[in-house]
This record gives structure tokens, C-alpha cells and sequence, in this order.
């Protein structure tokens, strides 16, 4: 390097200050933006704020308001339904599809990217798709009946018993390709020699797949959980296109909620409150999650 | 694992996995086909499949009732952008905690990526008070900033995964051979990185594309992106199917063509790098 040490002193610590500079401004903006402003939303939860943020504290009042209002508990009710469906089909479907395009079928090329294809389309998108297709007037039901098949009867989207279903089939419809992705990559990691091995010992198929395989999945169905369950919880854009929440009340879910309470009816302080609700309820699942994936990497 | 199958069992699998794929594939394709019908060919009765008069007028007659093109403008300056900005902001970030890591660069990075994981609705209410306070709303400026914001630590984390990749004896074989840190970055480091920079950077526009809970939150008439064009169509206006099938294949045009390309980034950029 340079001759005089006074420069080259100078200049190996600029170079280890570097790296620190340049992660500063990402830093920065992310934990500003994010963890400072979820900390507003927080304060904002224990104020009376209404059309405008009021900074004039109310202690938990926002709290017990938002659980007595029928309203959240329809949300959460819905969230329940919906989140437990979509995890659970999404995961049995995905595993499937898995499976068998682990069997080396013909076309594996080009039917991977079929199954994926829903993924990259916006939930919006989605929604919209499956809103035409499941209305009776001029979806499957009016197909069905032009083509001769009167007596067919599909109008869940339009019943409030059984709409929020209406929002599970078209959410496993985009993701469980992608689910598919995950496990197949899982199962394509199993060492062929263990499976050989039981194979020669005597073990049937169901046995194989039940005692070996399936243990084996266990990082991909723990990963394929998180990232479900997250997106179910977030799910906001698909309930608009598909259903804008109703009929009535029945597809509302907390994001669809946080909005309209905020927004539409304006009492910010009860939608920050159910804002924290929901950040909580992914804190909850997400962060031992990421804590167990980050220990064991290194 | 590839086990030994019998010929019939693989035959029916085929079948079925076949079968499983056109039924996901279906509506995609019949809004497709149904928009070069004409509007009395869409509602014949049997349906006709793929014999039929193939027309555009369709996709003209929407282009005529609807701003197409300035939906699109948003969306291609929305998504560019932000993926710009925001690569410029992260690959010095992604660079220096995978090449020059410290003891906290492990928990940064947890921290970074739970940011993504978190709803939307957390910081919806100081992001909409600052923009109307500097009349950001409805703006594209505005929404580059958001969609910057948001996607800056999926960025970071997969441009970090991707430096992670990048063998570590290359450099330390530069380094000896006493290149500075600005010759190892520029003749080493780059023709390694541009892969999965680019990787990234079609990932990064597809999530900014398919971005709907701020495009739709923080947009009215100006700024409103592709998938707002989507929303609005969504109310069928009376039974006209040709029509509403051209307006959402066009709507989704871009994405069908790109999502094709960037299925292994999609992947791996939704599973948080758990999929490679």
C-alpha cells in the first residue's frame, strides 16, 4: 500500500468503516419507519383520537371498546375460520401435489410452472377471477345451467353463511402451488439411500412414507406454517376484490376492519387498537420462528 | 427421492397430476380465450373452446372506455422505481453485512426481515397522516416512497442470501494479491453479484406490481396503478363477459409474462430464501 503509514493508517480505517456506513442508512430507514411507527400506532391505541390523531391519553379504553363491538368479533371469528381452513388445505393439497410430481412423471417442466403460476398473480387479480367465476349470474352455476345441468346450485358467495368459504377456495387456489414448491423441494432433499435401505428392510409404502418421509418434511411444514399463516392474517386485497367483505358483515376480516374503522368511521384510536392486535398475534407466531431458523443456520 | 414405481401407477399419477394442473390452470385460461370471443359467442350455449371467430375488438373497445395506459404507466413507474431506489439503498447494506459481518449482523437481519412479515395495518395510519400532511396521497412519488420502504428488507435479505453464495477464497485470493477494496469490489465482487441482482431486482418489481393494500389505500384517480384498474372492473357491468375478460387479461398480461420467467425467484423470495 501507500508508503506513509500516517495514509495508510488513515485509509485501512476508513476501509473497516465502510461497511458500517453503508448498512446506516438501511438501518436507519427501516427501523424508523417501521418498529417507530408501530410504536405511534401503539400510542395512537391509547388515545381517544377519532378523524384526527388526538394525543390524549385514555388508558385501555380503545381495548374493551373493540372487543365488545360485534363487528371485531366477526373479524376474528372469520380470521379463525378462514386461517385454520386455508393453512390446513393449502398444506394437504401442496403436500399432494408434491408428491406426486416427485413420482418423475412426464412433463414435470412444464407442469411445476403451472402449478406455480396463481402465486405470481396479485391477490386482487385472484379475487377478482374467482368473484366472476362463483356468482351465479354469470359464473360456474350460469355455465352449469347453459349447459344443460339445471338443477346445479352454487351461490356461497352470495349467502352469508357460507361466504368466508368463497374466500378460502380462491386463497388455496394461489397459494398451494407455491406450498407445493416448498415440500417438493423438502422431499427432493431426502437421501435416497436411507429410503433404499427401508425398502430392502421389508417397509411398505405407507410405512416408508410415514415413518421417514414425513419426519424428514418436518422444516418444510414448519416453514409452509409461518409463511401461511402471516399471509392469513395480512389478508386484506383478496376480501375486497372477492366480496368487499360482505354479504353484510360476513367476510370482514381484521385488516378489511382496521381500514373501515379507521378510515370510513373514523375512530382511529379503535382501529390502532386492532392494528396492535394483529401485529401481536404475528409477533406471536413469527418470532420464535425466526429466532429457531437463524440459531440453527450458523 | 426417486423410488421404483410400477408403469401403471405411474401412468395414473401422470394422469392425475395432468389433470390437477389444468383445473388450476383453467380460469386463467378461459378469461383468456373468452376475450377474443364475441360477446354472443361468450354466452353460446355449448361453450366453445378454442373454435370459435377469434376477434380483438374487445380489447379495443376497453382501451377506448378506459385509461389502459395510464394504469400501466403507474404501475411500470411504481414498480421500477421503488426496485430501483431501493436496490441502491440495499446492495451496500447486503454487501457489508455478508462479506464484512459483525457480531449483531445475525439479529439486524432478523429484525430486518420480521419487518416484512408484519401487517401492513401497523404503520398505515402514521404513513397516510405524513402524506396528507405533504400531499403525498394519490401521488406516484408517494408511492414509490412506501413501496421502497416496504420492500427494502425482503431486498436486503435476498441480496444477502445471494452474496452468501458467493465463495469467500475468491476475495481473500484477491485481498492477497493486494487489490483495495474498491478494486475487489469493482473486478471481483460485481461480475459475481449481477446474477442474483437481477434476481432480485424481478422479484422485487413483481411484489411492487402485485402490491395492492397501499396502491388501493393510498391512491384515487392519478396515481392508481394496474391493480386499481382491477378493482374497478370488478363489479361486472351487466353481462358483459368478452369485455370484462379482456379488461383483466389485459390487466394481467404483464404479470402472466413475467411470472413466467421469475417462478424460482418468486419461490424463494416468498419462503424468505428457505427455497433456493
Amino acid at each position: 500500500m501507500a508508503s506513509a503509514p500516517a495514509q495508510a493508517d488513515f485509509k485501512t480505517r476508513l476501509q473497516n468503516l465502510i461497511p458500517k456506513l453503508v448498512l446506516a442508512p438501511s438501518l436507519a430507514v427501516i427501523f424508523l419507519f417501521v418498529y417507530g411507527f408501530i410504536i405511534f400506532t401503539g400510542y395512537l391505541s391509547f388515545t381517544d383520537s377519532r378523524i384526527l390523531p388526538s394525543f390524549n391519553l385514555v388508558g385501555f379504553e380503545n381495548y374493551s371498546k373493540l372487543f365488545r363491538l360485534s363487528h371485531w368479533t366477526t373479524s376474528i371469528t372469520n380470521l379463525a375460520i378462514f386461517a385454520s381452513l386455508y393453512i390446513g388445505i393449502s398444506t394437504l393439497i401442496g403436500l399432494s401435489l408434491a408428491t406426486f410430481l416427485d413420482q418423475k412423471i412426464r412433463g414435470e417442466g412444464l407442469l411445476r410452472p403451472i402449478y406455480l403460476y396463481p402465486m405470481a398473480l396479485s391477490f386482487i387479480v385472484t379475487g377478482t377471477a374467482w368473484k366472476w367465476l362463483l356468482d351465479p349470474g354469470i359464473g360456474l352455476e350460469h355455465t352449469m345451467h347453459l349447459w344443460g345441468w339445471t338443477s346445479f346450485h352454487f351461490d356461497w358467495i352470495k349467502n352469508s353463511d357460507y361466504a368466508i368459504y368463497t374466500v378460502v377456495i380462491a386463497a388455496v387456489w394461489q397459494s398451494s402451488g407455491f406450498v407445493m414448491a416448498m415440500f417438493l423441494a423438502g422431499l427432493r432433499g431426502i437421501d435416497n439411500e436411507i429410503l433404499k435401505a427401508a425398502q430392502m428392510d421389508g417397509a411398505g409404502n405407507w410405512q416408508m412414507y410415514r415413518r421417514i418421509i414425513l419426519p424428514q418434511l418436518r422444516p418444510a411444514f414448519l416453514s409452509a406454517f409461518v409463511i401461511l399463516s402471516h399471509l392469513a392474517v395480512k389478508s386484506y386485497d383478496l376480501v375486497i376484490a372477492l366480496t368487499g367483505g360482505g354479504p353484510g358483515r360476513a367476510t370482514e376480516l381484521p385488516a378489511t376492519f382496521m381500514y373501515s374503522y379507521t378510515f370510513t368511521r373514523n375512530q382511529m384510536g379503535i382501529g390502532a387498537s386492532s392494528a396492535v392486535i394483529m401485529l401481536m398475534t404475528i409477533a406471536a407466531i413469527m418470532v420464535p420462528y425466526l429466532y429457531a431458523e437463524l440459531r440453527e443456520k450458523k | 427421492m426417486a423410488r421404483a414405481v410400477t408403469t401403471n401407477r405411474k401412468i395414473t399419477m401422470t394422469v392425475i397430476a395432468w389433470s390437477i394442473g389444468f383445473l388450476i390452470f383453467f380460469p386463467i385460461l378461459w378469461t383468456v380465450l373468452t376475450s377474443f370471443k364475441s360477446e354472443a359467442e361468450a354466452i353460446a350455449s355449448p361453450p366453445s373452446f378454442v373454435f370459435f371467430d377469434w376477434t380483438i375488438e374487445n380489447y379495443g373497445i376497453v382501451m377506448e372506455r378506459s385509461n389502459y395506459f395510464r394504469f400501466f404507466m403507474n404501475s411500470v413507474v411504481i414498480s421500477v422505481g421503488s426496485t430501483l431506489i431501493g436496490l441502491i439503498i440495499a446492495v451496500p447494506a447486503a454487501w457489508s453485512m455478508a462479506f464484512v459481518p459483525g457480531k449483531g449482523t445475525k439479529n439486524i437481519l432478523m429484525w430486518m426481515l420480521s419487518t416484512k412479515m408484519l401487517p401492513p395495518v401497523g404503520v398505515l395510519i402514521p404513513i397516510y397522516l405524513i402524506f396528507k400532511n405533504v400531499g403525498l396521497l394519490d401521488t406516484r412519488t408517494g408511492l414509490v416512497i412506501v413501496l421502497t420502504l416496504i420492500n427494502l428488507p425482503i431486498i436486503i435479505w435476498m441480496l444477502y442470501t445471494y452474496f452468501k453464495e458467493i465463495p469467500v477464497d475468491i476475495l481473500e485470493a484477491a485481498r492477497m494479491d493486494g487489490a483495495s477494496l474498491r478494486n475487489e469490489i469493482i473486478y471481483v465482487l460485481t461480475p459475481m453479484a449481477v446474477p442474483g441482482i437481477a434476481s432480485t431486482m424481478l422479484l422485487n418489481i413483481i411484489l411492487a406490481w402485485n402490491e395492492a393494500f397501499w396502491t388501493l389505500n393510498l391512491t384515487a384517480a392519478n396515481a392508481a396503478p394496474l391493480t386499481a384498474f382491477i378493482a374497478s372492473y370488478s363489479s361486472p357491468e351487466g353481462l358483459f363477459y368478452a369485455k370484462l375478460s379482456a379488461a383483466s387479461t389485459m390487466a394481467i398480461a404483464p404479470i402472466l409474462i413475467m411470472g413466467w420467467f421469475s417462478q424460482k425467484q418468486l419461490v424463494r423470495g416468498l419462503t424468505f430464501g428457505a427455497v433456493k
